[in-house]
């Protein structure tokens, strides 16, 4: 699964760690989801999408 | 303390002192195997290197104070694990040497020999335990998977290597080893699942 999460942290000026804390998971976590090693579970992504103020689909699609 | 040290926090890694421990246990397992030590002599032996545990798990504990590399995970539930393997492989070193200082000193009853033969095995299920709550405990869901699979590699690589070794002691091709060993395999086993999932993940795990 592709995803934007990236893109949106660089815009919020956000490193991974500042996600991590945010989103209550490690480093690691963001970093493997960021690069598409780990695709999140559906209640990570709905609090993903909630922390960018997005739809899930907004930040994940399909590869 | 080295300069390097004081000017790193973390100091050394874990895995330094993981790997000196399996290395010193490589070289017990070598002696005893080419009869250069007797089995009572490489027991008492096998005691020193857990001693390791105990600076394995300070260092552990200062990595996740520290952030955590990228090579470990943070968090409560893993501070719990550590803290609970530190006091189960405590108690299974003081279990080891009072059932060896016993056996030597003096020839218990049945009864106090069976008591004293299971305290070291049921330290051992301790730190079973001990991971079976970290993946009950763990909130980061990719850091519990990374665990699990740790756990499924272990428990694989132990299993096949306990049925293999098995049938070839049957057959008088290798010598005789003591059932707790596959434990022992197990462990190791942790180890080549977090190297699996550096490798996949790029990182180790918490285990």
């Amino acid at each position: 699964m592709k995803n934007r999460l990236k893109v949106l942290r660089a815009e919020r000026d956000w490193s991974q760690q500042d996600l991590a804390d945010r989103l209550g998971v490690s480093r690691q976590s963001v970093n493997a989801i960021e690069t598409g090693k780990y695709d999140p579970s559906l209640p990570l992504a709905f609090k993903i999408a909630e922390i960018f103020a997005m739809a899930i689909e907004e930040i994940f699609e399909r590869d | 303390m080295t300069e390097e040290q004081l000017s790193d926090p973390k100091g050394r890694s874990p895995f330094f002192y993981g790997g000196i421990m399996l290395a010193a246990y490589g070289v017990i397992i070598a002696l005893a195997s080419t009869d250069a030590i007797n089995s009572a002599t490489a027991l008492i032996l096998m005691i020193a290197p857990l001693g390791l545990v105990i600076p394995m798990m300070k260092a552990a504990a200062r990595r996740v104070d520290a952030g955590g590399p990228a090579c470990m995970g943070k968090g409560a539930a893993q501070k719990r694990y550590m803290k609970r393997v530190a006091l189960f492989t405590s108690l299974y070193l003081i279990a080891l040497a009072i059932m060896t200082f016993a056996d030597k000193s003096y020839d218990p009853i049945e009864a106090v020999r069976v008591i004293l033969a299971t305290l070291p095995g049921l330290a051992i299920i301790g730190v079973f335990w001990a991971i079976g709550r970290l993946i009950v405990e763990e909130q980061d869901e990719f850091m519990r998977m990374l665990i699990v699979r740790q756990s499924l590699v272990a428990t694989g690589f132990a299993l096949s290597a306990a049925s293999v070794w098995g049938f070839l002691e049957t057959a008088d091709i290798v010598i005789h080893l003591d059932a707790y060993w596959w434990a022992v395999a197990w462990f190791f086993g942790l180890f080549l699942g977090a190297i699996w999932n550096r490798i996949e993940y790029g990182t180790w795990g918490a285990v």
